[in-house]
């Protein structure tokens, strides 16, 4: 009986070390300091790179300190630590993957219409606030050389059509199963099939429509090598696939906490084009630089968007 | 429980099995490597440090830079999952095989060697059984820990219940979590189980006693 | 837009000169995780240590609990730390302070058993002759028991501070930083085979140098070495 009394004791004893131990010395700009914001997103390289620009800029433009929480497993999951309390901005999500995933609705491929559901969603469900998108959507893009875009005139998918049976097509595997946007809503919404559909890993695309096995491919749309291999993205003109604008969000309590936070992320908003993000993947990918610096770079380049509104005074020492 | 297992159960079988068998080649792996060698070291003893030593510093690289550095080697799948748990399940069992054969009494090797055995001979019919238990002593906590080990091998493509876990730590599932975690302790116990019944069933008459 | 100049034959580098690249570059923020990696994993260990010793001091004393405990912490040590991780996630959240739990729970066992071990070990007439001496159970405690299994405990914090680096890399699952971090950005870049290697190296180094350092520490704390000098 004395044993568990002081097991218990010992237990209590430790796990008060942990909940007071909540700036352990040299985790410092640690993820567990009181009043730091602390901005979580997954692990992509696109992911990872804009959790530091909003890094950036806070720092930029508060006092506040920020820290990135990166590489969890997915918005679902950046979301379920926002609504827990262990993170306060979620660094980006995609409008079609938050209605399916976060808000579990029905996909909806109208771009105004999805929008205005995930930010009513957001705020009925969560009480957060999605804003508007940084200005690019990471979604599934046809692309084809620009030989074959030159000799035959091709700016749409639709453009296809007229030759569609000629050419081999290298997709995503999962894209061939999935429901809604993969490839027999496609064949529906579009009327055409291609001569061959191969399905291969996602990654392996790019390269497979740059030397010539492929003609088209279909590809992530900010992908670095689609400016690399200097591709080029067929519009998807019939709206076949559904929107995936990247956006940031935000709960309103941590918002009322900082209203500077508020005007920060609207000075992100519309302030990465899709050319912008495709680069900076690039880079850090190809030429191994951390996406740390990376976003630091970059907002260095562009000023931290001193000029554009909001107006607000950068803090010093940057 | 009931609509856990109505919509994962058939996954959750096909896990098992992939968990298994990955596990098992790799034990099976280190099983043929690690007890000739450790048997092979008996006899060359200058050897014997060295290669321990080696062994056990394989078995101190954390599982995740093992895994993650079959990648560029080896690509992803399988494949890599099974030689990287090969060469965590080395150490306990060349330990175990190497001390269990020097262990063996030396008058039972002595009265051996007098009556005109073989080297071969000695070590078939008087120094591997005697070591038996022992060696599976030392396969025991392999398996034990390669089951364990196996759970993160889904991170490389290797499939296995750790594909479970992550699809749970990834998406925010804990039915996934836990649905992952309670069938690899309990594979986990059952190997141990299971392997110290073999244990028991090789420890030879004369050593039952002790 | 960014200034990448002189660095097109990148592509034509083969993996180690891009691992020495990749370490030129971004040499600070890999010390960074480096240190955050270490610290996790001594902070774990540490709280254990404060917790276990104890508890091994006391069973080595009331031994008919010793195997209930030893026991109790062996069906632990059998949960993949990955499993263990995402478990302790659904009830303390995400972050660092989860992976420092986690750390603490596996660090327990191999503490508990070593200074369990370490204590029982003591020559009974070393006690015999210490407690003729006319010394206190506190002096007992401080003065024999604990310098004479000091080096059994060491052995068992070697064991715990390797499995704590290992915990530390899976961290980076549930966003707690440390050397995966790395790991997971080479896995996840398109050729990220040297930024894999940047990541898994320095951690294997940490655990294997970590290893040696306390197996050199626990021998020179083995009371039967002093004699012999």
């Amino acid at each position: 009986m004395r044993l568990k009394k002081r097991v218990k004791v010992a237990a209590l004893a430790s796990t008060a070390v942990f909940m007071t131990a909540c700036s352990l010395p040299g985790l410092g700009a640690g993820l567990t300091e009181e009043g730091n914001i602390r901005i979580a997103t997954q692990s992509s390289t696109e992911m990872v790179i804009l959790g530091y620009i909003v890094q950036g800029m806070v720092n930029h433009y508060s006092e506040i300190n920020a820290d990135v929480i990166q590489n969890l497993g997915s918005s679902t999951m950046v979301n379920q630590a926002i609504v827990q309390g262990d993170a306060d901005v979620a660094a980006v999500s995609y409008t079609g993957t938050a209605l399916t995933g976060e808000l579990g609705m029905d996909p909806i491929t109208d771009p105004d219409e999805a929008r205005e559901a995930v930010t009513d969603g957001f705020e009925e469900q969560f009480n957060i606030k999605y804003y508007p998108s940084y200005g690019f959507e990471n979604t599934y893009a046809f692309l084809v050389t620009q030989e074959l875009a030159e000799e035959h005139d091709l700016v749409n998918v639709s453009d296809l059509e007229s030759i569609a049976e000629e050419l081999t097509a290298g997709v995503d595997n999962s894209w061939m199963e999935r429901e809604g946007d993969g490839y027999r809503a496609f064949l529906d919404t579009y009327q055409f099939d291609f001569e061959t559909v191969y399905p291969m890993q996602v990654g392996l695309v790019y390269d497979a429509v740059q030397s010539g096995d492929m003609d088209v491919v279909l590809g992530y749309s900010t992908d670095g090598r689609i400016a690399s291999y200097d591709l080029v993205l067929l519009e998807d003109d019939l709206n076949f696939f559904p929107p995936y604008d990247a956006s940031p969000s935000v709960p309103f309590e941590i918002l009322e906490e900082h209203p500077i936070l508020d005007d920060i992320l609207a000075k992100l908003e519309g302030a990465i084009d899709t050319d912008m993000m495709q680069e900076m993947n690039y880079i850090a990918d190809e030429y191994l630089l951390e996406p740390a610096t990376v976003a630091r770079e970059f907002l260095e380049a562009n000023n931290f968007f001193e000029d554009s509104e909001p107006y607000l005074e950068p803090v010093g020492g940057e | 429980m009931v609509e856990f297992f109505n919509n994962y159960g058939s996954q959750m079988m096909r896990l098992i099995w992939e968990h298994l068998y990955i596990s098992m080649v790799a034990l099976g792996l280190g099983v043929v490597v690690a007890v000739p060698l450790g048997i092979l070291l008996t006899r060359t003893e200058k050897l014997a440090t060295g290669f321990i030593g080696v062994a056990s510093i394989l078995q101190t690289i954390p599982s995740l830079a093992l895994l993650a550095l079959m990648i560029p080697i080896f690509g992803i799948g399988r494949f890599p999952a099974i030689i990287a748990l090969f060469i965590y399940s080395l150490l306990p069992i060349l330990r175990n095989t190497y001390t269990g054969m020097r262990k063996v009494n030396p008058d039972l090797v002595d009265a051996a060697r007098g009556m005109g055995m073989t080297e071969f001979q000695l070590i078939k019919k008087v120094e591997l059984p005697q070591a038996a238990p022992v060696i599976m002593a030392g396969i025991r906590l392999s398996g034990t820990y390669v089951i364990a080990w196996a759970a993160l091998a889904s991170y490389i493509g290797a499939g296995g219940l750790g594909d479970f876990i992550f699809n749970g730590l990834n998406l925010y599932i804990p039915e996934l979590i836990i649905g992952g975690t309670i069938p690899v302790t309990i594979l986990a116990l059952l190997v141990d189980f299971v392997l110290g019944q073999v244990e028991k069933k090789v420890t030879p008459r004369n050593q039952i006693t002790e | 837009m960014l200034n990448i100049e002189g660095l097109d034959e990148l592509t034509q580098m083969n993996t180690l000169q891009q691992l020495i690249y990749y370490v030129q570059q971004n040499g600070s923020y890999l010390w960074e995780q480096f240190l955050r990696h270490f610290l996790i994993s001594i902070y774990g260990v540490l709280f254990a240590a404060i917790v276990a010793i104890p508890i091994g001091f006391y069973i080595a004393r009331h031994s008919k609990l010793a195997d209930w405990v030893v026991g109790a912490a062996n069906v632990i040590q059998t949960i993949p730390s990955l499993a263990m991780l995402s478990l302790l996630m659904l009830g303390f959240g995400i972050g660092v302070n989860t992976v420092i739990i986690t750390v603490f729970l596996y660090s327990l066992l191999p503490i508990i058993k070593n200074t369990y071990a370490g204590v029982k070990n003591v020559d009974n007439a070393l006690m015999d002759a210490a407690k003729g001496m006319g010394m206190t159970r506190w002096q007992l405690t401080y003065k024999v028991e604990l310098p004479m299994a000091l080096s059994v405990i060491m052995a068992g914090l070697r064991n715990a501070l390797v499995v704590a680096i290992g915990v530390t890399a899976i961290g980076t699952f549930i966003g707690a930083g440390g050397l995966g971090d790395i790991i997971q950005r080479g896995v996840n870049a398109s050729e990220g085979g040297a930024i894999i290697l940047a990541g898994a190296i320095p951690t294997a180094l940490m655990a294997v140098t970590a290893d040696l350092v306390l197996a050199w520490l626990e021998k020179r704390l083995d009371p039967s070495s002093h004699k012999r000098r």
